[in-house]
C-alpha cells in the first residue's frame, strides 16, 4: 500500500483509498486491540469479592503464574504441543511435500479430500472419535475380532486418545503449509544436484529441504500454538484429565470468576504465542507464515 | 470508472455497518404506564428448561408470545444482564448463587406476592435459603442435589457414602462431574467440614484428601456423565439430580446413594430484572408455572426434585422416586453458597492440583 501512496503524492487523490481503508481500521482497532488491551489492563487489576474487578493495580495475578500448580499447567501443555507438532511433522511434511509433485488433476483432489472434513464442524468429528474409543467401540471390536487384543482397550479418556484428536484437527494445516512451499519449489534445482553427482537423501537434504523449511516452520507454528489453547480435545476425548492452559483460563473466567488472573494467564500465553512467531521469522526471513497467505 | 467502484463498494461497506445500528424494537411493554395487555414474554435461562407444551399452552391461554433467549452458564447470564442495566428480559431463571449475586447488584425486583394465586403451592424446604432469605425476590424451579449413582453388578463392595469412593476396588472406574465446588466439597464431608467452610487450611487439607482418590477417577465432566456410566465407560459416578433420572431412566439395575456424610444440593429460581419490560407477562408466567398440574409436567421433563409440593400427588408413578424425596428424609442437607475470594481461589488452585494427578 505505501507503494502506491508514494507514486502519488498529491493528498487529494489519497483521500478514496484513506476512506477505502478506514472501515479496516477501525474495526480492526475496535475488534482486535480494543479487546487485547482490555485484557492486558485487566491482567493488573484486583478481582473484587463476589463479582467483578475493583481498580487497583497488582502483579499478583502474575506472580500467581509461578505457583507450581499453574506452571505446571505450561509445562504440561508444552510437552503436548511438542508431541502433537512432532507427530504431526512426521506426518504432514511427506504428504504434504509428495502432494506438490503429484500431477496437477490429482493435487487439485487431494487438496479438496483435505477440505472435506472442515466442511463438519470440528466437535462433531471429536464426537466420531468417541465412537471409535469407546470401550467396546469400533476400535476395540477390529481389534479384538482380529485377535490382537483380548478385553477392550479403555482408550477413550487417556492421554493419547488426547494426542490422536489434535493431530487429527491440526494435520491439515502442516500439509498446507508445507505443500504450499513444495509447489513453489524449483524442481530443475533437485534436478541440477542429481547431474552434479547428489544421491537423492542428499539433494533432498541441501535443496528440497532447505527451500521447504519456511513451509514446515509455518506448519509448526500453525500448529504448536493450538495445540496449547484447543482444550476442548482434552476435555472430550481426555475426560478433564489433561489440564492445557486454555482450560485453566476458562474454569477461572467462568467458575472460579478470577477475571484478572484469567486475563495474565492469557496474556502470558500470546507471549509464548508472539516468542514464537518471532523465532519463526528470524530463522527463515520470512514475514507471512507460508500456507495462510 | 475504479473510483467509481470503490465509492459504490464503500457506500455499501458504510451501509452494512449503519444496518447494525438500526434502534431495537422491543416486543414488549415500554413502560409507558398505559395498562396494555403485555404480548410478549423475554425468558432467559438455560436451553431445554421447558417442555414445548407448556410453553405452547401458556401462549395460547393468555395470548403472549415466550421468547426464549438461552445462556450457557450463569456468569454470562450475569454479564449480559449487567450490560442492559437489569433490562431487556423479563425473567430469568438461574442457579442459586448467581442469583444472590444479581440481587446483591440491585439487578432483580421484588416479586409481586399478589399476582401470584399459586405461590402457596411451593414446597417450604425450598424456601428461605441463603440466596433470598426473605423470598422476596424468587420462585424455586427445581432443585438437585449431588447424589452417587453405580452398577451394582460391576462393583464389588456396596457404596454408602463419599467415604466409599476411596476404596482401591473402583480404580479407574469413577466419573464426577466437573464442579469444583462439588467435588471438593465431597472430600471436605469426608473430613467432616462444611462445603461452605472458608478455613484455608481446611480446604487444603481436602485437597490433599482429594489427590488420594485420583487413581479411581476415569471421567471429569459436567454434560451428560450418565452416559458413560449407562455404556459401562464407568461404573460409579457422582452427579446431578437430572442425570440420575436419565441414567436409571436408561439402566433400572443402577443403585442410588444419598451420601451418608450429608448431601449438598442447589436449587433453580426464576427472578424479574429490575428494568424488566414486563413484570406483569413474569408474573403470569410464573404463577403459571407454579399451577400443579403444570409443574408436574415441567418437573416430569426436567428431571430435578420437585419445588411445587401441590404438584407431587400430579406426578406420574415412575418419576415420583426421582423427583421426590423418600419419605422420612433425614439426612443433614447443605446448600453450597457463595463464600470469599481466597477460599474460592483455593478451591480452583486444588481442583487443578486434582484434574492433574488424574491424569498422571
Amino acid at each position: 500500500m505505501k507503494g502506491t501512496a508514494a507514486g502519488r503524492p498529491r493528498r487529494g487523490k489519497n483521500l478514496p483509498l484513506l476512506l477505502m481503508l478506514l472501515p479496516i481500521y477501525l474495526t480492526t482497532l475496535l475488534l482486535v486491540a480494543g479487546p487485547l488491551v482490555y485484557m492486558l489492563l485487566l491482567s493488573f487489576l484486583t478481582r473484587a469479592e463476589g463479582w467483578g474487578v475493583h481498580y487497583v493495580f497488582t502483579l499478583d495475578n502474575y506472580l500467581k503464574i509461578l505457583q507450581p500448580v499453574y506452571l505446571n499447567t505450561f509445562v504440561q501443555s508444552l510437552k503436548l504441543a511438542l508431541l502433537c507438532t512432532t507427530l504431526i511433522a512426521l506426518i504432514g511434511y511427506p504428504f504434504g511435500y509428495f502432494m506438490a509433485k503429484l500431477p496437477p488433476k490429482w493435487r487439485g483432489l487431494f487438496s479438496f479430500l483435505l477440505i472435506l472434513p472442515f466442511w463438519t464442524s470440528s466437535l462433531m468429528r471429536l464426537y466420531g472419535w468417541m465412537i471409535i474409543f469407546r470401550a467396546n467401540g469400533i476400535l476395540d471390536k477390529l481389534l479384538m475380532a482380529a485377535s490382537l487384543t483380548a478385553e477392550p482397550l479403555r482408550l477413550l479418556y487417556t492421554y493419547p486418545a488426547v494426542a490422536v484428536g489434535m493431530v487429527y484437527v491440526l494435520t491439515p494445516f502442516m500439509i498446507y503449509s508445507v505443500y504450499s512451499s513444495a509447489e513453489k519449489l524449483d524442481w530443475g534445482l533437485v534436478e541440477a544436484a542429481r547431474d552434479l553427482g547428489a544421491t537423492p537423501l542428499q539433494a533432498f537434504f541441501t535443496i528440497s529441504f532447505k527451500l521447504t523449511l519456511p513451509g514446515l516452520l509455518s506448519g509448526v507454528v500453525l500448529t504448536f500454538i493450538p495445540s496449547m489453547g484447543l482444550f476442548f480435545i482434552a476435555d472430550i476425548l481426555g475426560g478433564n484429565k489433561v489440564v492445557l492452559v486454555g482450560s485453566v483460563i476458562q474454569e477461572q473466567l467462568l467458575k472460579t470468576r478470577n477475571w484478572p488472573f484469567a486475563a495474565a494467564l492469557s496474556v502470558v500465553l500470546m507471549l509464548l504465542t508472539t516468542l514464537l512467531i518471532y523465532l519463526y521469522r528470524r530463522i527463515t526471513k520470512v514475514r507471512d507464515l507460508e500456507g495462510l497467505i | 470508472m475504479k473510483k467509481i467502484l470503490s465509492l459504490l463498494l464503500l457506500l455499501t461497506l458504510g451501509l452494512a455497518l449503519l444496518a447494525g445500528c438500526t434502534p431495537k424494537t422491543d416486543g414488549g411493554g415500554d413502560g409507558d404506564g398505559e395498562p396494555a395487555p403485555p404480548t410478549r414474554l423475554n425468558l432467559y435461562t438455560w436451553e431445554g428448561m421447558f417442555p414445548s407444551e407448556v410453553l405452547a399452552e401458556f401462549e395460547q391461554r393468555t395470548g403472549i408470545a415466550v421468547n426464549y433467549a438461552n445462556f450457557d452458564y450463569g456468569e454470562n447470564m450475569l454479564t449480559k444482564l449487567q450490560a442492559v442495566n437489569g433490562g431487556e428480559y423479563d425473567l430469568v431463571i438461574a442457579d442459586d448463587y448467581i442469583i444472590e449475586m444479581a440481587i446483591a447488584q440491585g439487578l432483580a425486583q421484588p416479586l409481586d406476592k399478589a399476582q401470584l394465586s399459586n405461590y402457596g403451592n411451593i414446597n417450604p424446604l425450598y424456601q428461605g435459603q441463603f440466596y433470598d432469605p426473605g423470598d422476596l425476590y424468587t420462585v424455586p424451579y427445581g432443585a438437585g442435589v449431588q447424589t452417587i449413582v453405580y452398577n451394582p453388578a460391576a462393583v464389588t463392595k456396596p457404596i454408602a457414602g463419599y467415604a466409599d469412593l476411596w476404596d482401591a476396588s473402583l480404580k479407574g472406574m469413577l466419573g464426577v462431574v466437573g464442579n469444583f465446588r462439588v467435588i471438593n466439597g465431597m472430600a471436605l464431608k469426608v473430613l467432616g467440614q462444611s462445603y461452605n467452610t472458608e478455613d484455608l487450611v481446611q480446604i487444603r487439607a481436602a485437597g490433599d484428601k482429594l489427590l488420594e482418590l485420583a487413581p479411581n477417577i476415569r471421567l471429569i465432566k459436567d454434560d451428560n456423565l450418565q452416559d458413560d456410566l449407562v455404556m459401562g465407560e464407568i461404573n460409579a459416578a457422582v452427579m446431578y439430580t437430572s442425570q440420575v433420572t436419565m441414567a436409571k431412566l436408561a439402566m433400572p439395575e443402577l443403585e442410588v446413594v444419598y451420601p451418608a456424610e450429608g448431601i449438598g444440593f442447589g436449587i433453580m429460581a426464576g427472578f424479574i430484572p429490575s428494568q424488566a419490560p414486563s413484570a406483569e407477562a413474569a408474573h403470569l408466567f410464573l404463577n403459571y408455572l407454579l399451577e400443579p398440574e403444570v409443574a408436574a409436567q415441567c418437573f416430569e421433563w426436567l428431571g430435578y426434585y420437585c419445588t411445587t409440593e401441590a404438584a407431587e400427588p400430579y406426578i406420574a408413578e415412575e418419576f415420583r422416586s426421582f423427583l421426590t424425596l423418600p419419605e422420612g428424609f433425614s439426612l443433614e442437607m447443605e446448600m453450597i453458597q457463595n463464600i470469599g475470594t481466597e477460599a474460592m481461589d483455593l478451591h480452583a488452585e486444588i481442583f487443578t492440583e486434582f484434574k492433574t494427578a488424574c491424569g498422571q
